[in-house]
């Protein structure tokens, strides 16, 4: 019962910080940073357990797979340009995942983390499940780093939009890549607001950060750890 | 109503194929995530025309532009890391802001470089 009315509350609060977003307009009032803000104080207020609200939350979680499964449709769609671009795509996409490891490590380094939250931040910037993956693999700590994700997330959301705008950034793909490298399905999610053709982008831009990072991590590591 | 169930059964079918990613991924202990695999399935089943565009196309786009509903537990989920909020908040934040951004910047610059170069070059063997 608790499962049920956590879902039906989740969805009611993001129906409607989405009307809201839809009418201010104002990056920083994304559905994505609204919501949980609410929910969690709503938790807190009346004195519900997260594992009880996430006995429904985690049906919602679930429905990401499908989700993750349909960025199928629009690289299917816009298969033609992809093949086109695979280079540069590739290109791009090495040096995003690169700078994603190094740049959160030598960052984590400058505000003086420990190793186990700075190995823990180290794949932030992609999927979830392939991004606890990683933070096991490398040593860290999987939940954090999911809790990392979420937030790179929320952030990459927010930002992106801003950083295309001030870079000038015309081209679809740079836009998609950009978004899908930086702040994986959320931004993915965002850049479908962009258009659909920057949204089949920053899904593959999605997928092959994951696979990348799956690959690179563990070869930068070390470096970091230096 | 009809585009709704439509919209629903489409679903279904895309978790299905998420199942099956995950179920290989068991067996073959694949590295990757389930529904990743799943996405490589039926990209494959759609080169192939195995599976119709149309048969999955609405379910997909539903789920795509609901998206962010499906983060939103996982963010509630920070309220259980008070302490470590607390104690080292500031600087997951910082290390997260600053590398976003350094990531999101050189993404989109070397793509957009490197897209205009390709776009010039082009231009020259047309001359």
């Amino acid at each position: 019962m608790i499962a049920f009315i956590c879902i039906l509350l989740t969805v009611l609060v993001y129906l409607l910080s989405k009307q809201l977003y839809k009418k201010i307009k104002f990056a920083f009032l994304s559905p994505l940073l609204i919501a949980p803000c609410i929910l969690s104080s709503m938790l807190v207020g009346f004195h519900i357990n997260y594992s009880d609200y996430d006995s429904g939350g985690r049906w919602l979680s679930n429905m990401l797979q499908p989700a993750v499964v349909g960025f199928a449709i629009p690289l299917y769609k816009f298969r033609k340009v992809m093949k086109k671009y695979a280079k540069i795509i590739v290109v791009s996409m090495s040096a995003g995942v690169t700078i994603a490891i190094l740049s959160s490590g030598v960052f984590s380094h400058i505000v003086k983390l420990n190793d186990n939250y700075l190995l823990s931040l180290l794949p932030r910037s992609i999927t979830t499940p392939i991004a606890m993956a990683v933070s096991v693999d490398i040593g860290g700590m999987p939940t954090m780093t999911a809790i990392f994700v979420i937030v790179t997330g929320i952030t990459g959301l927010i930002l992106g939009p801003m950083i295309i705008r001030y870079l000038h950034i015309k081209e679809k793909l740079a836009k998609g890549l950009l978004l899908g490298m930086g702040a994986h399905g959320a931004g993915t999610s965002k850049a479908l607001e962009f258009g659909s053709e920057e949204g089949a982008a920053a899904s593959l831009a999605m997928v092959l950060a994951a696979i990348f990072t799956l690959v690179f991590a563990p070869i930068l590591t070390p470096l970091i750890l230096l | 109503m009809l585009k709704f169930f439509r919209v629903a059964l489409q679903v279904c079918y895309l978790y299905l194929f998420a199942l099956l990613g995950n179920i290989l991924v068991k067996w073959l202990h694949l590295p990757i995530s389930g529904s990743i695999i799943g996405l490589f399935i039926v990209l494959a089943l759609l080169h192939f025309k195995v599976l119709k565009l149309s048969a999955v196309e609405l379910g997909a786009g539903f789920l795509m532009s609901e998206m962010l509903l499906f983060f939103i537990p996982s963010a509630v989920a920070i309220i259980q890391y008070k302490d470590e909020i607390i104690q080292h908040g500031s600087q997951f934040l910082i290390v997260i802001l600053l590398s976003t951004i350094t990531v999101m910047i050189v993404t989109g610059l070397v793509a957009q470089f490197s897209i205009r170069r390709l776009a010039n070059k082009k231009g020259e063997i047309g001359k």
